[in-house]
């Protein structure tokens, strides 16, 4: 095969997150060849999660990056390949699958898993791009170090940001938590966060809206939120943490003929596979999806079996269509 | 060309963990700057970045200029490290 001729893969995987790292050793182990295009981190957001607690054979638990390391060693050790690098648009032509990468190549493929996951969203108010990464963040595991003995605010009320609260409070000395209505989050995360409250480190804000973040120009110095009585309120602050539910990466997809939900999540039927025969979903993407570390591992071994079967058909049609063209 | 790379990365971040993999499987060795087990030197990071985040990879050159890197970016890094 000459160099400019697309690469040809079984299947592609798209994302590195635990849904597809899951499906990639199942698949890799049935000799279906496997590639992973992973524009971010491998192991997806719950490698920049501290500590994850609610994963099965893990009795105390286990560190985001430990659990993504090796869902990544397990996949590789029967023969998963993974490129960093990025797809940005699928074309569906028939028997095969033709993705465009980021480096301008194109890849052929017979069926496709997107497993792409979600991305925290933003909260869109003055101050939050201006700051970002300069005061404003979504990665606790990577930006907390720089806050030692600082106050901070969280925005959020679900398990995210109180587990990220958790964890900024080996740091900070202390931590407002903006809730908009209630916390959201799980007992167990409020149980371990009480300790704190009781001390006085973190204080759970509640009906408070963020309006604006604040600073002068180089480091952010205050929150401005309003209350239920739509006054305003304002919390001093050296950084702000937001962590308020997730937006599904589903962006590439634009151009292509994959459904999406209204909120831009991908709909498949109970085979996981998508409005485009042969491109499956799973994991955090999905519409339906728990967002849950778990079940994106449990769809992602649904979804290496029904790939399969997929490509068993295929091959099979093919087959048939062989010995009726035979003299 | 390429003379030294230096990483500031902590413990518990992922995307330094995919830095690191990548300027590995290009066979490139680098320094490690732990921001957990030298804070002394998150000033220096911020310094250099003018970013509260890590990674931050400083490229430097056979010629002593420097490129910057913030956080997980291939689209810089590659080039950068070429």
């Amino acid at each position: 095969m000459s160099d400019d001729q697309p690469k040809q893969y079984d299947l592609v995987i798209i994302g590195a997150g635990p849904a597809a790292l899951t499906a990639a050793i199942y698949t890799t182990r049935e000799d279906i060849n496997t590639v992973l295009y992973e524009r971010g981190v491998v192991g997806g957001l719950a490698a920049v999660t501290d500590v994850i607690d609610n994963y099965p054979g893990f009795s105390n638990g286990v560190k985001g990056l430990d659990l993504a390391e090796d869902l990544r060693k397990q996949a590789e050790r029967f023969g998963a390949k993974i490129e960093l690098g990025e797809i940005t648009a699928i074309k569906d032509e028939g028997e095969h699958k033709r993705l465009q990468t980021d480096s301008g190549t194109d890849i052929l493929t017979r069926a496709v898993l997107i497993a792409t996951g979600s991305d925290y969203n933003r909260t869109g108010i003055p101050g939050e791009e201006h700051y970002y990464a300069r005061g404003v963040h979504f990665c606790a595991t990577c930006d907390g170090a720089f806050y030692r003995d600082k106050r901070l605010v969280v925005i959020g009320a679900g398990n995210s940001a109180i587990q990220e609260t958790i964890f900024l409070t080996r740091y900070a000395s202390h931590i407002d938590i903006l809730v908009r209505s209630e916390v959201k989050a799980s007992e167990v995360l409020i149980k371990e966060l009480q300790p704190f409250i009781d001390s006085g480190k973190v204080s759970l804000q509640l009906g408070i809206t963020p309006k604006e973040i604040i600073g002068d120009g180089q480091v952010v110095n205050k929150v401005i939120g309003s209350n239920k009585d739509n006054q305003d309120v304002e919390f001093i602050t050296d950084g702000v943490f937001v962590f308020i539910g997730l937006k599904p990466n589903t962006a590439f997809l634009a151009k292509s003929n994959v459904k999406l939900n209204s909120v831009g999540f991908i709909v498949t039927d109970a085979n996981l596979e998508t409005s485009v025969p042969g491109v499956f979903a799973a994991g955090d993407v999905r519409s339906g999806a728990t967002m849950q570390i778990a079940s994106a591992s449990g769809e992602g071994a649904t979804a290496a079996l029904k790939i399969r079967e997929y490509l068993e058909g295929r091959l099979h049609q093919t087959e048939l269509q062989q010995l009726e063209v035979m003299p | 060309m390429v003379k030294n790379i230096t990483i500031f990365t902590t413990n518990t971040c992922g995307y330094c963990q995919m830095v690191k993999t990548f300027l590995k499987a290009k066979g490139m060795g680098f320094e490690e700057v732990n921001l957990d087990h030298e804070p002394q030197r998150r000033a220096e990071a911020h310094r250099i970045s003018g970013a509260l985040t890590v990674p931050v990879t400083v490229v430097t050159k056979t010629d002593d200029s420097q490129e910057i890197i913030v956080g997980y970016n291939l689209a810089k890094l590659a080039p950068a490290v070429n």
